[in-house]
């Protein structure tokens, strides 16, 4: 006998970020998953938004990692609740991770949640974990055959943040063509240009975050 | 890779609703796989064929659609598709500005079953 079974396969993922997004709901918190490639600079983003948004925003942060607890700590120093996942190999943070979790953060004293997931730019763009906002970190040096060669992270995330300007006068990348690309994957697609090492840019970024949280 | 989770999630579903059913065993399993969404039907069928042996799709056959990328063109009004897994301009007139409508799947289709 056939049955139609007319559902997502990732249904029931999408249904435990439902959950994890109506805690969020009620605790008041905006919630950004942070994705890109291991080494495009989240942890570093992360750093200096904190930085940035010292003394106007409370922020709290998940590390996604396959092991080890080396982002966690660097968090940790910044002073902001800090919890580290480690996936055990898994490329990617689900929401069944992250709702395990979150019995171990302060939810209702933040204003914002980032969740950094783990360094891979095709993995974590198909599971849902009950953000507001997918905000994809894309490094300069990865060069500009990145969207049309991984157009369902593009596709997927309402930001994207080109990171590590301050290296692009040693460089040979056109990122004109990374933004045109990448706004034929997602027209609506958001972009900041910064440079985690020098600070360029941040503000910018931060200001938008804050708005974002504020709507 | 992730094509491992993405079954474990697929045969979570399907056993799931042969239970509230009442269904005893699954003989095929029919899934629509975009071919922008990075997943490789190679590595889902590999994934499958381990992940079942334990469940009541152990005798289960895979079928998956590969679903090209398409779109339609807001200029010329046509709609498209491409072979690559994304478009940049309509592949008809050239223009930039179109709507993508397929390619993106990760969808369970139908199953079927034993009472
Ligand atoms: N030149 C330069 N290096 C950067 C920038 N942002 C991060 N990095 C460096 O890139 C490396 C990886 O950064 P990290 O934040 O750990 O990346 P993650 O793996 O994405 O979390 C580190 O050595 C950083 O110092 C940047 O904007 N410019
Ligand atoms: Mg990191
Ligand atoms: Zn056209």
């Amino acid at each position: 006998m056939k049955v139609k079974v007319v559902t997502r396969i990732l249904e029931a993922n999408d249904r435990i970020a439902e959950e994890n997004m109506r805690r969020f709901r009620e605790a008041g918190v905006y919630v950004v998953n942070l994705m890109g490639a291991p080494g495009a600079g989240k942890t570093t983003l992360l750093e200096r938004t904190i930085l940035g948004l010292k003394g106007s925003l409370r922020i709290g942060v998940i590390e996604g990692d396959i092991a080890g607890t080396d982002d966690a700590e660097r968090i940790n120093n910044t002073g902001v609740p800090v919890v580290q996942i480690n996936t055990g190999g898994a490329c990617h943070l689900d929401a069944n991770m992250i709702s395990e979790v979150l019995p171990d953060l302060p939810l209702s004293e933040l204003d914002i949640l980032v969740i950094e997931n783990v360094g891979n730019l095709v993995c974590p763009a198909e599971f849902r974990v009950g953000e507001d906002v997918k905000v994809m970190l894309l490094s300069v040096t990865e060069g500009h055959d990145k969207p049309l060669k991984y157009p369902l992270m593009f596709r997927e995330s309402s930001v994207m943040i080109l990171n590590k300007i301050d290296l692009l006068k040693h460089l040979d990348v056109d990122m004109n063509k990374i933004k045109r690309d990448a706004l034929s994957l997602n027209p609506s697609m958001k972009i900041f240009e910064v440079s985690g090492k020098t600070g360029e840019g941040i503000d910018r970024w931060t200001e938008w975050l804050k708005g974002q949280r504020s709507q | 890779m992730h094509e491992a989770s993405i079954v474990l999630s697929l045969l979570d579903t399907l056993t799931n609703r042969c239970r509230e059913e009442g269904y005893s065993s699954i003989e095929s399993v029919r899934i629509k796989i975009g071919m922008a969404s990075g997943i490789m039907p190679e590595a889902i069928v590999f994934a499958f064929e381990a992940a079942k042996q334990d469940t009541i799709a152990r005798d289960a056959e895979l079928f998956i659609e590969m679903v090209p990328v398409g779109g339609s063109c807001s200029d010329c009004r046509n709609d498209f598709e491409v072979s690559e897994a994304y478009v940049v301009n309509c592949p008809l007139c050239g223009s930039h500005s179109f709507k993508i409508q397929k390619g993106y799947e990760l969808d369970i289709v139908e199953m079927e079953v034993n009472e």
